[in-house]
């Protein structure tokens, strides 16, 4: 899936590509958030590294599907950015309920409003429409308050 | 093993210098350190120099191609915001080691402008998108923790930005000396919540040098001021479950002050001074904790008791530290050390320590991974 290839349907569209390390886009277009955990120590990681950063177990990481449910570890609310980046916007690591931590960007709430352990949960996006270099759509996530509607 | 000694320490004044190159920034510095200790660039055995942005250009030799080519070993370390400690800590290895007597450690660094530490990868820019990765937002993320744990305020974290540039105010070589009133602290541009403009080191350039020397060697030129190393520690990250999600800068600056403390045998209650690495307002909080300065959790109220002030029960960051002091990367963990020194000689003239003993220097570099060097010093 970051092969740097680009897959398209017989209809001539083009499959998202991941904008993120975590994010998974099945054969079906189906997205989803792969952790890895290992099977030694049981530290949970957001990316396959070579061996496990906690215990150094060699092919000891094994792959799930993360929960896409979680709560609010901490956060801030960035009013200056890079150039040309929007600001303000709440950026937050989220504790996912199976043990895997994000950062990601945290919408439609009220910066006053944001809390540690407050719940959210991880949506799939258009990762603000950007596309690679064969046009080929990325796809990105951001955390919504519990309830809210994505 | 040998100790090893300062036998001289200093630095230029730090702040903006557009028409000079980060290696006549160097050269300087380790010119006033070698006339501090009365020593000549043909007495160095070796140079070792710090620096973050202009390591690949060779700033240890282009040092010595500014005073004097005369041959010594030299090696160009980078390690983030840690580069000049790790500097001092090699040069404090090579003597201990046996192997020389006289080494200058140098830190320099002319800084790029603006918010540093843009990312470079492939796929859709991720500020925004995922969050934020720029270094006040991680810092304050960080400083969030504490605050959502143990109830510490904005207030508390501006303190220490009023705190430091008063102490700025009394020291000639610090870049802003002038005052900030807890308003205009709150007042300054918001950055990263809870961090505003004044809250954040600023984006200066700098250098500063040490000469490290033998037991030996600090005999031969007399014991009078020289400072002896106590204990030395250079550490790297340990595994923390969030990160880099989360960065954590908190074990790994334990972890090195650990290993410090149990080389000096000595504890946070033996400190009489501290320059401790406020790259932002929050860190200060958390270092007050790491460093055991105080119980976990009190952090907030040790900046509201104003024990950490000049004249309090520990003082921190008298040189006005990385908030007011300035943060030229590089030379920044070698200023900590000079500043150590001065107050141990009791050469710090309007922000001295009264009767400092024993002082601790601690840096933290980050670049989603880090380092951490703590070095604690005595007058010998």
């Amino acid at each position: 899936m970051t092969d740097g290839k680009t897959s398209s349907d017989s209809s001539g569209i083009l499959e998202p590509r991941p904008g993120h390390k975590a994010i998974r886009v099945g054969a079906d277009g189906s997205q989803w958030i792969e952790g890895f955990r290992c099977r030694i120590c049981a530290a949970v990681l957001a990316e396959l590294t070579m061996a496990c950063r906690k215990c150094g177990g060699r092919d000891s990481l094994a792959p799930f599907r993360a929960a896409q449910t979680g709560k609010i570890f901490s956060w801030t609310v960035v009013h200056r950015s890079y150039p040309g980046i929007a600001v303000p916007f709440v950026s937050a690591i989220v504790d996912l309920d199976d043990g895997l931590a994000l950062k990601g960007t945290l919408r439609d709430v009220d910066p006053g409003a944001v809390q540690s352990g407050m719940p959210v949960k991880l949506v799939f996006d258009d990762a603000g429409g950007a596309c690679d270099s064969q046009g080929a759509p990325y796809a990105g996530f951001h955390f919504l308050p519990e309830g809210a509607r994505a | 093993m040998s100790n090893a000694y300062i036998a001289g320490a200093d630095m230029i004044r730090f702040g903006r210098y557009p028409d000079r190159t980060p290696f006549q920034l160097a050269a300087e510095a380790a010119l006033l350190a070698l006339d501090d200790a009365g020593l000549t660039i043909g007495d160095v055995q070796a140079v070792y120099a710090g620096s973050t942005f202009n390591s690949a250009s060779m700033v240890a030799q282009k040092v010595l191609q500014l005073i004097g080519q005369t041959g010594a070993e030299c090696v160009n370390v980078s390690n983030a915001c840690a580069a000049g400690a790790t500097a001092v800590r090699q040069a404090i290895m090579a003597v201990k080691s046996g192997e020389y007597d006289i080494v200058l450690a140098v830190g320099a660094e002319k800084n790029p402008r603006g918010l540093m530490g843009g990312p470079l990868t492939e796929g859709p820019p991720p500020e925004g998108l995922f969050g934020s990765v720029a270094p006040p937002s991680i810092f304050a993320e960080a400083g969030m923790v504490h605050a959502s744990r143990y109830g510490t305020t904005i207030e508390q974290f501006a303190q220490v930005a009023v705190k430091n540039h008063h102490h700025a105010t009394l020291n000639p070589k610090a870049a802003y000396r002038t005052e900030t009133p807890l308003a205009e602290v709150l007042a300054s541009e918001m950055i990263a919540w809870p961090l505003t403009k004044l809250m954040c080191s600023p984006n200066v350039d700098g250098a500063a040098a040490v000469i490290v020397v033998s037991e030996k060697k600090a005999r031969e030129l007399g014991l009078g001021r020289a400072v002896r190393i106590k204990g030395s520690a250079l550490v790297s990250d340990p595994y923390e479950a969030r990160s880099p999600e989360m960065f954590d800068p908190n074990s790994v600056t334990r972890l090195a002050v650990s290993r410090a403390y149990d080389m000096a045998g000595v504890g946070p209650e033996d400190l009489d001074l501290v320059e401790l690495h406020d790259c932002f307002a929050t860190a200060e909080l958390l270092h007050y904790e790491n460093l055991g300065l105080c119980a976990e959790g009190e952090a907030g109220r040790l900046i509201d008791s104003g024990d950490t002030a000049l004249g309090g029960r520990i003082p921190v960051n008298v040189s006005g530290g990385l908030l007011a002091k300035g943060h030229p990367i590089g030379a920044t963990g070698v200023a900590n050390i000079v500043e150590i020194v001065m107050h141990l000689r009791g050469e710090a003239g309007a922000r001295q320590v009264a009767g400092a003993k024993i002082g601790l220097a601690h840096v933290l570099g980050f670049a989603n991974v880090s380092a951490s060097a703590v070095h604690i010093l005595e007058m010998a």
